[in-house]
């Protein structure tokens, strides 16, 4: 029956090889639309597997970009069994590079101390050094940094070189490759460098990255570390760029309320009419303020300790809500494609009237027609399957070697063949209705129509 | 023994009933060469497809060998047109995207055992004339090639009844001739009950039945077999 179907389809060349069209490109686009959403878990997972450690921010940040941590508990941290290395951390967006401004893909300085990043057993960016040299003790206090190749391509420099960062001059030392998309967005300094440039608190850090010991439980150690900090209080999180872009302002800031109530909203508390606002968000927030009296007891940390797998679980909880909107598209490809399906079978059938009144009398089930038609619109599917999955998979290709630095789709083997096995499911059941109408003909009414 | 009693066919057109065979009778032993003949719109075909249960009484009787039609659900209709009817249609009707082997080994395509039952089609396909053609497709054969791939189709099953619906209607008078010499080969060799609806006589020989039908009703035996009825 396999050879008997092919043949029918090949029978009618055009009218099989536009339905196939009509599921590739509906497969193709299912594909590359899933791949954005593929590109973003893999990117995420791929990441996360370079930096095994842990990451310490304010509580309701939703990137350490956006948190301001005391400076004085990295001491604390050290003290805590089983972190072995606690590397603090500032953030800041970097604005304007050799008098670009810089839009997309962002940049962003990395300050770090030096000292105990050195200490680190497992650092991404000084593992995927590939020119020049990682900063040193000496680098303390200077205007050295490490960029990425993306940043050193895009602005044709190399070790040695000067880029003017935010107004500020800079010596690249090294060039890093991680081949991540969301690594390869730094320029690394010293982190005393990088409060001076976004005038930082010198005693507030972004956050904190911590290396644990081999042998520590990190999901254990998480708990341990929001519980030693549960009983203090900070100021509410408040993207310092923000806070940057009218420092001091507050009460009249529109910005300033809107992400005030975007805190409470976080936080789950209701926003106060009369923002409090006594300490300017540009102003150290690292006060260990007395524990607040009006605080509920049972508050949560003021801290979020977060593993690779939190990351990708956040990840994953926007890629599903990205997965619904891509289910969306897809289904309106789909439906078209499916349509051609059910238009060529039926065309098929109603042509093949007599066909199925001989089949019919020579013995041939109903059943066996349906099965037939159903296996003859499946074969489409699977077709269409096909090279819908591979014109998706190598269009990802085509963009990601087109934008390295901007995109990152990523159409897994079980997106293809999810793509393979939905198209011929689709194949079967746009079959599904001109087989009923084939099987339930009379076989004398079939061939007198003829 | 095909026993046909006070057969019935009403056809509907819209809400209009037009009547196609108005109650008739007759019974044809096993192993006989049958004519039915008469005018067009007379209702051969119909009983024709009503004897190859492809379509089913109005009211009335058909039982073969023993098993009434009406008994009978769909899928044992099926298996009885699988197993013991073979059908020669006069437009041959064979299916165009299958070479001539594929076309005779049809009704074993659902079951699998068509790769089984190749060489004796192949056979089949040299005993009327055609091993040279075995690859070939039905655009490729004359019509009287084909009219030999459906016969070598219908006998291949080795069925107990073949029914012919105007086999030569679309061949000339020497390609005809063949084709009853082949049909009447095979029936004597595998003893089938042979049933030829035509319009053209000159095909019939005097030991055959023949029964004229006319609007419905059979008129006339011109040859009376043994218990079977008058219409």
């Amino acid at each position: 029956m396999f050879t008997f179907a092919i043949g029918n389809l090949l029978s009618r060349p055009v009218r099989s090889a536009l339905s196939i069209l009509g599921l590739t490109v509906a497969i193709g686009g299912m594909v590359g639309l899933f791949s954005i959403a593929g590109g973003i878990d893999n990117l995420v997972r791929s990441t996360f597997e370079l930096i095994p450690g842990l990451l310490i921010q304010q509580r309701g940040a939703p990137v350490p970009i956006f948190s301001v941590l005391p400076a004085s508990w990295q001491d604390e941290l050290q003290q805590i069994d089983g972190v072995s290395v606690v590397n603090p951390e500032v953030i800041t967006r970097v604005n304007v590079i050799d008098d670009k401004t810089i839009i997309s893909p962002p940049r962003f300085l990395l300050g770090f101390d030096i000292e105990s990043r050195l200490k680190l057993r497992r650092g991404v960016y000084s593992e995927k050094l590939e020119q020049g040299r990682f900063l040193e003790q000496a680098d303390q206090g200077t205007f050295n940094i490490v960029v990425s190749r993306q940043i050193a391509e895009e602005f044709e420099k190399g070790v040695n070189d000067t880029l003017r960062v935010n107004g500020y001059d800079m010596r690249i030392v090294g060039i890093y490759h991680s081949g991540s998309l969301l690594l390869d967005v730094n320029i690394l300094a010293d982190i005393d460098t990088v409060r001076q440039m976004a005038r930082f608190d010198p005693g507030s850090v972004s956050c904190y990255y911590i290396e644990t010991d081999d042998d520590a439980d990190q999901d254990i150690l998480q708990q341990h570390i929001e519980q030693r900090f549960a009983d203090r209080t900070l100021q509410s999180w408040e993207p310092s760029l923000l806070s940057l872009m009218s420092p001091g302002a507050s009460d009249g800031n529109p910005i300033g309320a809107f992400i005030r109530q975007l805190d409470a909203a976080l936080r789950d508390v209701p926003a106060e009419p009369e923002p409090p606002a006594p300490v300017a968000p540009s102003q150290p927030s690292d006060v260990e303020s007395e524990p607040d009296e009006a605080a509920d007891p049972a508050a949560e940390s003021p801290v979020e300790v977060r593993t690779a797998d939190d990351w990708s679980d956040r990840f994953r909880e926007m890629t599903g809500d990205l997965d619904l909107f891509l289910g969306i598209m897809t289904a309106i490809g789909v439906s078209i494609a499916v349509l051609s399906i059910i238009n060529t079978m039926l065309m098929s059938v109603t042509e093949r009237t007599i066909e199925f009144g001989i089949l019919r009398a020579n013995g041939w089930t109903r059943r066996d027609i349906v099965r037939l038609v159903t296996f003859e619109s499946g074969l489409l599917g699977v077709c269409g399957g096909l090279f819908g999955a591979m014109v998706g998979w190598g269009a990802t290709l085509v963009l990601n070697a087109n934008w390295p630095d901007r995109l990152h789709l990523y159409a897994g083997p079980e997106l293809l063949l999810f793509g393979i096995a939905f198209s011929t499911l689709l194949g079967v059941m746009g079959g599904v209705y001109p087989a009923w109408l084939a099987a339930r003909l009379s076989p004398m009414e079939a061939i007198r129509r003829g | 023994m095909i026993s046909v009693q006070n057969v019935v066919r009403t056809l509907h057109r819209g809400e209009t009933a037009i009547p196609v065979l108005r109650g008739i009778s007759c019974e044809i032993a096993e192993g006989d060469f049958t004519f039915i003949v008469g005018p067009s719109g007379s209702g051969k075909s119909t009983l024709l497809y009503l004897l190859g249960a492809l379509d089913e009484p109005t009211d009335g009787e058909i039982t073969v060998g023993g098993q009434r039609f009406s008994a009978m659900s769909e899928p044992e209709r099926d298996a009885f047109r699988r197993s013991e009817v073979g059908f020669i249609f006069q437009s041959f009707n064979l299916l165009a995207n299958l070479d001539a082997v594929s076309n005779v080994l049809v009704p074993y395509l659902p079951s699998g055992q068509a790769a089984a039952r190749r060489d004796e089609a192949v056979e089949l396909l040299k005993r009327v004339g055609l091993g040279h053609r075995l690859d070939h497709k039905p655009g490729q054969l004359s019509g009287g090639e084909q009219q030999r791939v459906a016969i070598a189709r219908a006998l291949l099953k080795r069925p107990s009844i073949v029914l012919a619906d105007e086999p030569t209607g679309e061949l000339d008078s020497a390609t005809g001739e063949e084709i009853f010499r082949y049909l009447r080969d095979l029936q004597a060799e595998q003893g089938s009950t042979v049933v030829v609806v035509t319009h053209d006589q000159r095909y019939i020989r005097p030991t055959d039945i023949v029964l004229e039908i006319r609007d419905g009703r059979f008129v006339g035996q011109a040859s009376e077999p043994a218990e079977t009825e008058s219409p």
